[in-house]
């Protein structure tokens, strides 16, 4: 099936996939023209504020420990919510975007995507892999994009189904709540190591990477800022679990409701071949859904809501998605697109709808989202794209990393 | 992401390069370019970008400021530009880019790199 066959958009001519893409170039160069020292002192006020909400909870957990019992835990309380914050806000708007290059113009080393890293446990590296590149050149693309279901839940219907999937209530509340080591191992490709198309020598360097990581966010979080607390060390610890499960079930809800809502298609490996820019845009809005709230809203999910433009432009500042959202939507309307967003609540609805559905066998079911093709199975997918990017060079004798064929 | 084969002293040869791997015509395969580009790691050696990011290219490329070659470090520059090529590479150093897919209009039909802040 070519992308042209996707049926949401059978209707467009090709002239008028073509006029698309004009548009959508032309509302990218308007941003990049413009952008400037606005721009950079929000993301510096942003950076600034983080800080802030981070070290005064640290503060207020030292600060709270001497303290009566009356006073100590509302203190150690404000401090572990304004400790979840502050990673959430660090996680979403912060390293998220840097790392994808939207700040690299500023020329600031330290807001650099090069030497971002992030508050949480997987390596920057690894995330700029999986997310930047994988995710995010492959949205949705069956068997290739592993955030569908994050090689734990099966999300799609063209997942084949094995009595395993009964349990999926118990692992969508795991996930969300160990978000943070999910994530952390998710560039390691678990299912191509189940294959055995894992270059071992790789994953032995991706593991170890990890292991450090973790490492340092395990000691930072429970070990030495309880130590600086005391004899209320345990209580410590508390407070930085709350924080840390506080940005683990967020993350997760604002990740999971930018691809798995009803809206979202799915598309195969064949409608990525001679994709031109047009063709990729219009790929990333119908794999992708929104969702609407208040500034406050997409400020701590990161511009997430706006996840249609983010796919659109990953590299575009995301202060300024707010602005090019209208156009954007209008742009879809003008050509009968579907442009898929509501409030957060009922997106989030459609996900857990899904997930409970597909713990089930298809035919036990009723399908919400526009079907894939006849017959299509993520497995087939799976396979072409081990053998693309685990390929085995057997004229060295070695792995490799890389593809040798040039299918991007 | 680190290739195990990187650029060494001395070594012209393109395939010994992280996005030349497996091309047998000297060109970088495109699906590595677009790797390097998303998951921003050096052509050459396949490690993660530095600060400042490189790019070489023709004398028509830096009119134009628009890049074929994958972006890289300051220290791999020389690996590539040790390649066999037509004409001779200048380096460009900037802090960000823009990755431009190709539209099916363009005079130019492949993925290029457009530094937005040259240093
Ligand atoms: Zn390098």
């Amino acid at each position: 099936m070519a992308i042209s066959d996707v049926q949401e958009y059978c209707h467009l001519t090709e002239a008028d996939v073509e006029a698309i893409g004009r548009e959508l170039d032309a509302l990218r160069e308007r941003v990049e023209r413009s952008r400037g020292a606005k721009d950079a002192a929000y993301i510096r006020r942003v950076i600034r504020a983080q800080r802030w909400m981070a070290a005064s909870a640290r503060i207020g957990m030292i600060v709270a420990a001497p303290l009566d019992k009356r006073y100590r835990r509302p203190l150690q309380a404000a401090s572990a919510v304004s400790l979840g914050l502050a990673k959430i806000l660090e996680n979403m708007e912060i390293g998220h975007n840097v790392m994808h290059g939207q700040w690299d113009w500023m020329n600031d080393p330290e807001i650099h995507s090069s030497t971002w890293e992030w508050d949480t446990g997987q390596p920057a590296e690894q995330w700029k892999h999986s997310h930047n590149y994988i995710h995010h050149q492959f949205t949705n693309v069956l068997g290739y994009d592993n955030d569908i279901g994050y090689g734990v839940l099966r999300m799609a219907r063209e997942q084949r189904w094995t009595p395993a999937n009964l349990g999926q209530p118990v692992y969508n509340a795991l996930l969300a709540t160990l978000f943070q080591w999910g994530v952390a191992l998710h560039d390691l490709d678990l299912d191509a190591i189940r294959h055995g198309k894992k270059d071992p020598e790789e994953m032995r360097r991706q593991l170890a990477q990890i292991v450090r990581k973790g490492r340092h966010q395990l000691v930072k979080d429970y070990v030495l800022y309880p130590a600086l607390t005391g004899p209320r060390w345990k209580e410590t610890i508390r407070a930085n679990v709350a924080a840390n499960l506080m940005r683990n079930v967020w993350a997760y809800l604002i990740i999971f409701c930018g691809h798995f809502p009803d809206g979202a298609l799915h598309f195969t490996e064949d409608e990525l071949e001679d994709e031109t820019r047009a063709e990729w845009y219009l790929r990333q809005i119908l794999g992708t859904a929104n969702f609407e709230g208040g500034p406050l809203l997409h400020l701590m999910s990161g511009n997430l809501g706006y996840q249609i433009e983010h796919h659109l432009f990953p590299d575009l500042v995301s202060n300024r998605y707010a602005e090019i959202a209208p156009e954007v939507r209008a742009l879809c309307e003008k050509y009968e697109l579907p442009y898929t967003t509501g409030p957060l609540h009922r997106q989030y609805g459609q996900v857990l709808r899904t997930i409970h559905k597909l713990t089930l066998p298809n035919r036990m079911t009723k399908d919400d989202r526009p079907p894939t093709g006849e017959g299509v199975t993520i497995e087939q997918h799976q396979r072409v794209r081990h053998e693309d990017t685990h390929q085995r060079r057997t004229e060295l004798g070695a792995w490799s990393r890389a593809a040798g064929r040039s299918r991007a | 992401m680190v290739a195990r084969r990187g650029p060494q002293p001395g070594v012209t040869t393109a395939s010994a390069l992280f996005a030349w791997e497996g091309a047998p015509d000297g060109v970088p395969s495109r699906r590595l370019v677009t790797r390097c580009a998303l998951a921003r790691v050096c052509g050459a050696c396949g490690r993660p970008l530095g600060h400042p990011i490189a790019f070489v290219g023709t004398s028509d490329e830096v009119a134009r400021n628009a890049f074929h070659l994958p972006p890289l470090h300051d220290g791999c520059v020389d690996a590539v530009r040790a390649l066999p090529a037509p004409v001779p590479l200048t380096v460009v150093r900037t802090a960000g880019f823009e990755f431009v897919r190709p539209g099916s209009g363009d005079a130019d039909p492949l993925p290029r790199f457009v530094p937005n802040s040259l240093l």
